[in-house]
């Protein structure tokens, strides 16, 4: 349809009006630009969730002490107990010791203990029915890759001036290979000899670092007091995932890290609140899981007509109930017996699903950008056909056809959205990159979005050049000589 | 060359109709050199549209170069055009910011015959250099005088070794010394190379360098006369 030389007539006349040409292709290459990157920016949060439910892990296990509910998996629909029998239960449940944050006059600007899943006091609530033994029995299981134990209180934490409410676990050597979102900013976690000799040395997370040190200062050596006791400060753990980064309030990065054994000896308990289990393969979780309730029945001496005096759960309802309201996180996971069955590739699927509402909305936006420059390309090349009336008229004086002109300009506005739309994906690119290395935000750039973005353009390119380009032929040589 | 007989064109302009043409017949030989007089509104531009295949007469019959061309399609008028016509108007309509040389060289990007750049190049030099206008190939239309322009434009005209050059008030934007210039240029142009001239003018002393005046009125020809033309002497 188009020979070579009407490629050759409509780049003339473009470098004819550099500056005109200049805006088009800007125009558009902005526009082609923001669909990329904006296309770029949404596949990066969609495999930031991804990696973020693979990090918070497919294959762990918590087990906690405690039941939310009164019969094993068949208790859907049993009521916890309530009222008068509510009272009776709490009495007779030992605690393992006396919480300053059960003080009804205490005010709290922060979830106490019993706001938290963690503590929930449903059921058997926080009875401290597992022990380190029982972990013990858990890392022998077939099938279990690491095992930490965990002991959970809130404290306040002093370093010279400054004091900060948080969350203080008692764990295992074992926590960094568990929780693989976390790095170590500063220093190392304990060993094995720190643990064995309830060593008073202490791992903060980000945000309680943040808050006692501030940003980028090395604490490790520094001294901070834990009821009244030194620890030494030997390393700070802080998110590997920008889409979570440390905030207080949450549990894993506003926390302090100590050996339990030290928790043990300080308060003179021996019982764990959890005890966080990774199986070798994610395939393994549901055998893993019933195993393990199978060893600490049997260890609880529990009769089979009572229910479990420990919860294990798997991810999906940490996940599911994490940002929740802690009483409807509790009722949710509480009443939802069969939660443990939503397997993680149907989760992955529902934060996939979101990931991509965002990624079409935000495509969406662009591509009205995109179109918007589409028309300003098209008023540019009609505008021009006006402007060029006399031009058009000489050309069809020297011999040429009305095909000869319409080539002419939808040749000129399909040059003018292919460069346009190579140079906003190049824009796109160095864009997305930026973001990226500066801000740290993950995009991605897929061959499919750059075919796409592409793609739009010469659409763009063809439907903006259709109707210059027949007005252009349609006009009569002899007006259009004589048009002023 | 050319033979026109009972050539009428008519407009309507909204509800009027306006008689352009009113019967108009004359024969033209090669080699001529004719200048077409009359006032505005004449019909000596409808006459020229109509002769530079630009325009169809709504009836009688043009014969060019022996063929009827009274009725033919505009890709077959187009071809006319590109091959054997050569235009050069008042306005001289230079495409603006385009070097003299590409100016020159359109008319051969729409010739059948497809020649390469450099044959484009080579062959819109040459045409510029018969002018007298080598120096200023690369010159814009803005930076040439506007006698300099009308030799572009005729440069251009001649591009496709027309067998006749239709200009259109050539003179009409210059001025009288520059206008001796341009009708010494076509007056050579007549003599060396034997190419048929038709100057559409309204002025009499420009008419005066041709070898044969047709005076229109009202769309008829009032008079056609042979005469001895004033030899342009250079300035």
């Amino acid at each position: 349809m188009t020979e070579p030389v009407t490629v050759e007539i409509a780049i003339q006349a473009l470098r004819r009006y550099p500056l005109r040409t200049a805006l088009a292709l800007v125009g558009l290459a902005i526009g082609v630009g923001a669909v990329l990157v904006t296309i770029a920016l949404g596949t990066g949060a969609q495999s930031a969730i991804r990696d973020q439910v693979r990090a918070a892990g497919l294959n762990v296990i918590v087990v906690k002490a405690g039941n939310y509910r009164t019969k094993g998996e068949g208790g859907g629909g049993v009521v916890a107990p309530h009222g008068f029998l509510r009272k009776l239960q709490d009495a007779l449940t030992p605690t393992a010791h006396a919480h300053p944050e059960n003080d009804p006059m205490e005010k709290h600007d922060h979830p106490t203990a019993a706001e938290r899943l963690g503590d929930a006091e449903a059921g058997l609530g926080g009875a401290a029915t597992l022990t380190q033994e029982d972990a013990n029995a858990i890392a022998s299981l077939d099938g279990v890759a690491h095992v930490a134990s965990g002991v959970h209180e809130n404290v306040k934490v002093f370093a010279g001036d400054n004091r900060w409410f948080t969350r203080l676990h008692g764990t295992d050597v074992d926590l960094p290979l568990v929780r693989r979102a976390h790095t170590l900013v500063f220093g190392r976690f304990f060993d094995t000899g720190e643990l064995e000799g309830s060593a008073r040395v202490a791992v903060l997370g980000s945000v309680v670092h943040q808050k006692l040190f501030g940003d980028g200062v090395d604490p490790v050596g520094s001294e901070i007091n834990l009821w009244g006791q030194a620890f030494r400060v030997i390393g700070v753990t802080a998110s590997t995932n920008w889409m979570t980064p440390g905030a207080p309030g949450d549990d894993e990065f506003d926390a302090v890290y100590v050996p339990y054994t030290t928790i043990h000896t300080l308060l003179n308990v021996t019982n764990l609140n959890t005890i966080t289990v990774t199986t070798e393969s994610s395939g393994e979780v549901t055998n893993v899981r019933s195993a393990i309730t199978d060893l600490l029945r049997a260890r609880h001496t529990i009769p089979d007509t009572a229910p479990d005096d420990f919860t294990v759960s798997t991810q999906a309802t940490e996940i599911l109930a994490k940002g929740l309201h802690p009483n409807v996180a509790r009722v949710l996971v509480g009443n939802l017996p069969n939660l443990e069955k939503v397997t993680l590739q149907e989760l992955s699927a529902t934060l996939e699903r979101a990931g991509s509402t965002m990624k079409a909305l935000l495509a969406a936006i662009a591509a009205v950008s995109l179109v918007v420059g589409g028309i300003g390309i098209t008023n540019i090349m009609l505008l021009s056909v006006t402007e060029r009336t006399r031009e058009i008229g000489l050309r069809m004086s020297v011999g040429a056809r009305a095909k000869d002109v319409s080539s002419q300009f939808f040749v000129e506005a399909l040059t003018l959205a292919l460069t346009g739309g190579v140079a906003g994906v190049v824009l796109g690119i160095v864009v997305s990159a930026i973001l990226t290395g500066a801000f740290g935000w993950s995009t991605e750039i897929s061959l499919g979005a750059v075919l796409a973005a592409f793609a739009i353009a010469v659409a763009i390119g063809v439907v903006s050049g259709f109707l210059p380009a027949r007005r252009a032929a349609a006009l009569d040589p002899i007006d259009a000589l004589r048009y002023e | 060359m050319i033979r026109i007989e009972e050539l009428t064109k008519t407009y309507l302009l909204g509800e009027v109709r306006v008689e352009a043409l009113q019967g108009v017949s004359l024969e033209i030989e090669s080699g001529e050199f004719v200048a077409v007089i009359g006032s505005s509104g004449s019909g000596k531009s409808t006459l020229m549209h109509i002769l530079g295949c630009l325009d169809r007469p709504t009836s009688g019959n043009y014969f060019f170069t022996g063929r009827d061309v009274s009725q033919l399609s505009p890709d077959e008028q187009a071809l006319i055009r590109n091959e054997q016509i050569g235009f050069v108007f008042q306005s001289f309509n230079l495409l603006p910011r385009t070097p003299a040389v590409d100016n020159v060289e359109l008319p051969l990007l729409y010739a059948k015959e497809r020649l390469s750049r450099s044959d484009r190049r080579s062959r819109a030099a040459a045409a510029l250099e018969s002018v007298g206008l080598a120096d200023r190939a690369d010159h814009q239309p803005s930076q040439l005088s506007g006698g300099q322009q009308q030799r572009v434009a005729i440069a251009r005209a001649l591009m496709n070794q027309p067998d006749i050059l239709l200009a259109d008030e050539p003179t009409g934007n210059l001025d009288s010394r520059t206008s001796i210039d341009i009708m010494k240029t076509f007056q050579s142009l007549n003599k060396d190379r034997g190419i048929t001239i038709i100057i559409i003018t309204h002025e009499r002393v420009i008419a005066d360098y041709a070898s044969r005046v047709i005076e229109l009125a009202d769309g008829r020809i009032e008079t056609d006369t042979v005469q001895r033309a004033v030899e342009a002497t250079p300035s």
